[in-house]
């Protein structure tokens, strides 16, 4: 058989691929290091961060009242704000210093002050004026502040309205008080909870940050397991740049198919996040997403010249991917020149793709221009992993040639040397 | 022979200088690394408050009255109507396909039911899947309405011969005045830069210390350090540390001088009580990576473990979702995390101006960090003279 036919090229190609998918697998698996990103951080920390975020919302924030009417009025309006979900009165204080000093021993998070007048106010029928003093060391104590006051006063108004109104009928009631009445509707996210927004980017950003330390890990240790801290072996196996990437891709795609499909479909189910993503479009577009990641990670990991240091170098980019993504900060609120870096990364276009198909029920369609944009990474990273791998190979290929080269001419000075005092 | 302790710490510490300039990988943790975040964050979140979010409008009712109330919802900061939909489920697409964050919903005779006092219904819908600008749309959908609503009480009032004053008072018997303490412009990048930024600084302190300590046994320079400090691991630690402490140091002392100094951050209990925290962070995490690198004995699994510590720290310190809402045992878990401190101690000094006295025991939680590395002190010195680096 011609031994540089095509047929030839190609079987030699597809039994080197598998070869070094099944060392690259036996690597991952022996490697503790890499076992960690590619295993124990994908089981465990979707968990511990659901777990943290699993109440939703922030109830029974502790408030301190300064009463200095105390009617039998402002008392109503008290109970009314204690009896939100959101706001607990911690305790009464007799003046605006004694409320201060809670909210300084962080007893208390807000401070609501009724005036001297608010009962004298409403029977002249005139506007009274209620203050929240919020602690602003976190904005869900202001929201539940401002949500649960401004709940009791809008249906006290009410209360007050139909009693000046003296209508006869339920109705009447109802059309003085709203004109125009009005409803709203919380799309996708039913408590408007902080688990349910903040946890389907986190599940995505896992992977890709998993991938890249998991990646860069085992690209260290090949190094530095290397006598010339090459990346690649100069074996038989490892001579075309195709069969390489492909062959490392393809086991990396393997684990990543089993750890994403826990990721993405077991833990959002086991702590009861909205899902409901159908089952082809999240698969068609987690494909693209996971290899837009694995050749990312595998062009990012030919810079780690050292095992740990990718740890050094990749760890503290989570936080900022997770902001640049518009997720915790809305994307429409990013600064131009940071969405333009932000489409660097795989994570961007998969969060909020994800987040879109699996909470919001999108179809492909409506995720076409992220999904576009992860097939595009996939080529371009592709074509980079493959020219960074070209040239790690030139490199290894060169120190073989490089040594043989040394060995020859060692051999030939020892034997002129020899020959000299044979002479 | 003998050298003064003095002198053999003076030796260590210029070594690890020279160690620190030799691997370009510290100069990216230490300066580079927080550089770029202090940078990206206070930029990313330059607006403080996000101003002009999209949203859309289904108006079936198309009236002078609904146009109104659409340019007026458009004029609120927050809140910028891009699109207008011709039904509800144009609107629900644009929002899957993620053009805006809420739509408006006005039915067909809206108007014509207002006027005759037969209470039309207004809907807006709010996505939630982007907490931030689902809740400050919401805010100002719901302001809107209200204001629409009491127009047409208004008007009907002034019609009966009400004054502007009886008016209001009917309307509004009871208004809230909402006090935001000492955030009053609700901006987001001081309340999550504050901790943010010294979060970054922790975590690669973190790391840092665990692979300066880790590579000493990789390159198998582990034995030199101990015989320059005559097998003392006190004098090692503490000379091999000493310039990591005053490059961190550096690092938050920029922090500091930029958010309070630069961008005007508030700092109301003076700029003193917050540097002392920020020293007591920096020491503290640093003695949390010796602990993790004394415990763990190998560079790999203590960085590995500096990382998720490190990171986990972000969500459990409590400064986007709240520790009181956490599990019980989140919320003691939180303790051991000395970020969580640091953000207790900023809130209570620099956000609060409240005395430091308020937050003792934060400031006792960081102490007792730098309590962790003598735990762990034997271990670390049976390391850094017997363990052989096994990749």
């Amino acid at each position: 058989m011609n031994k540089n036919s095509l047929k030839h090229i190609i079987k030699q190609g597809i039994a080197g691929l598998f070869h070094i998918c099944k060392e690259e697998l036996k690597t991952c698996f022996k490697d503790e290091g890499v076992l960690i990103f590619f295993l124990l951080v994908p089981l465990a920390y979707p968990l511990i961060y659901a777990f943290i975020y699993t109440n939703e919302v922030v109830r029974d924030v502790p408030a301190a009242v300064v009463d200095a009417d105390n009617s039998s009025l402002s008392r109503e309006y008290i109970r009314m704000v204690d009896a939100s979900p959101d706001v607990k009165i911690q305790s009464y204080c007799a003046d605006m210093e004694e409320a201060k000093a809670l909210l300084k021993e962080t007893k208390a998070y807000g401070i609501v002050y009724i005036p001297e007048s608010f009962s004298r106010d409403l029977a002249q029928g005139e506007q009274t004026h209620v203050s929240i003093y919020c602690d602003m060391s976190g904005i869900l104590y202001y929201k539940a502040l401002l949500l649960a006051n401004t709940e009791a006063s809008l249906s006290m108004n009410k209360s007050i309205q139909i009693k000046r109104l003296g209508n006869t009928t339920e109705r009447q009631d109802e059309v003085g008080t709203s004109p125009i009445s009005y409803e709203a509707v919380s799309l996708f996210n039913p408590q408007d909870g902080f688990a349910s927004f903040l946890i389907p980017a986190v599940l995505i950003l896992i992977i890709q940050q998993t991938l890249l330390l998991g990646i860069g890990l085992s690209a260290g240790t090949a190094r530095e397991n290397n006598r010339y801290h090459n990346l690649i072996p100069g074996y038989r196996h490892y001579d075309g740049t195709l069969r390489i990437v492909f062959g490392k891709s393809f086991a990396y795609l393997l684990i990543y198919a089993v750890i994403s499909s826990y990721i993405l479909c077991a833990v959002p189910k086991i702590f009861h996040l909205v899902q409901i993503a159908q089952a082809e479009t999240l698969f068609a577009f987690i494909l693209p997403y996971l290899l837009a990641c694995i050749f990312f990670s595998m062009t990012c990991s030919t810079f780690v010249r050292q095992r740990e240091s990718c740890m050094m170098l990749f760890v503290f980019t989570s936080i900022p991917l997770l902001f640049i993504s518009g997720i915790s900060w809305p994307g429409s609120a990013v600064p131009k020149f940071w969405e333009i870096i932000s489409w660097i990364f795989p994570s961007t276009f998969g969060i909020n793709g994800y987040i879109r198909i699996n909470t919001m029920g999108a179809t492909l369609r409506e995720v076409l221009p992220e999904y576009r944009a992860l097939w595009l990474q996939t080529g371009i990273y592709f074509i980079t992993t493959c020219l960074v791998y070209r040239y790690q190979i030139q490199i290894s290929r060169l120190h073989i040639l490089k040594r043989l080269y040394s060995y020859r001419q060692k051999h030939k000075t020892s034997r002129q040397s020899s020959n000299q005092l044979m002479n | 022979m003998s050298v003064a302790v003095h002198e053999r710490f003076i030796r260590i510490t210029k070594r690890e200088i020279h160690r620190i300039a030799k691997n370009p990988v510290y100069l990216f943790c230490m300066i580079i690394a927080p550089l770029f975040c202090y940078f990206f964050f206070t930029t990313l979140m330059s607006e403080g408050l996000p101003v002009n979010l999209p949203m859309g409008v289904v108006d079936l009712d198309n009236t002078s009255t609904t146009r109104s109330i659409i340019r007026n919802l458009d004029a609120f900061q927050q809140t910028q109507v891009t699109a207008q939909y011709n039904s509800f489920n144009e609107a629900r697409k644009a929002v899957q396909r993620g053009e805006i964050y809420a739509f408006y919903y006005i039915p067909e005779g809206t108007t014509e039911e207002a006027i005759a006092g037969r209470q039309p219904k207004v809907s807006f819908y709010t996505n939630y899947s982007f907490l931030i600008a689902g809740s400050l749309l919401y805010r100002d959908q719901r302001m809107m309405t209200e204001l629409a609503s009491g127009s047409i009480g208004r008007a009907q009032l002034y019609a009966r011969g009400a004054t502007e004053k009886q008016a209001m008072g009917f309307l509004q018997p009871i208004v809230i005045e909402t006090h935001a303490l000492n955030n009053p412009w609700i901006n987001y990048s001081v309340y999550l830069c504050n901790t943010l930024l010294p979060g970054i600084l922790m975590l690669l302190i973190f790391m840092t210390t665990t692979y300066s300590l880790g590579c000493e046994i990789k390159e198998n320079s582990a034995k030199e350090l101990m015989k320059m400090a005559d097998n003392s691991i006190v004098t090692a630690l503490m000379g091999k540390l000493l310039p990591q402490t005053a490059i961190f140091m550096l690092m938050i002392l920029f922090a500091d001088i930029y958010l309070y100094g630069f961008l005007h951050y508030p700092c109301n209990g003076g700029i003193l009580p917050i540097l002392f925290a920020g020293l007591l962070l920096v020491l503290s995490s640093q003695a949390v990576g010796i602990f993790f690198f004394g415990m763990l004995g190998s560079l790999r699994l203590a960085l590995s473990a500096s990382c998720l510590w490190g990171v986990i720290s972000f969500s459990i310190s409590g400064f986007t979702f709240p520790v009181m809402a956490m599990h019980p045992s989140l919320q003691a878990l939180s303790n051991l995390f000395p970020l969580r401190h640091y953000f207790l101690l900023y809130v209570n000094s620099a956000l609060n101006g409240y005395p430091l006295i308020y937050a003792w025991h934060s400031v006792i939680a960081l102490l007792l960090f730098l309590l962790l590395p003598f735990v762990v002190l034997k271990r670390l010195r049976n390391a850094m003279l017997h363990y052989v680096y096994i990749p």
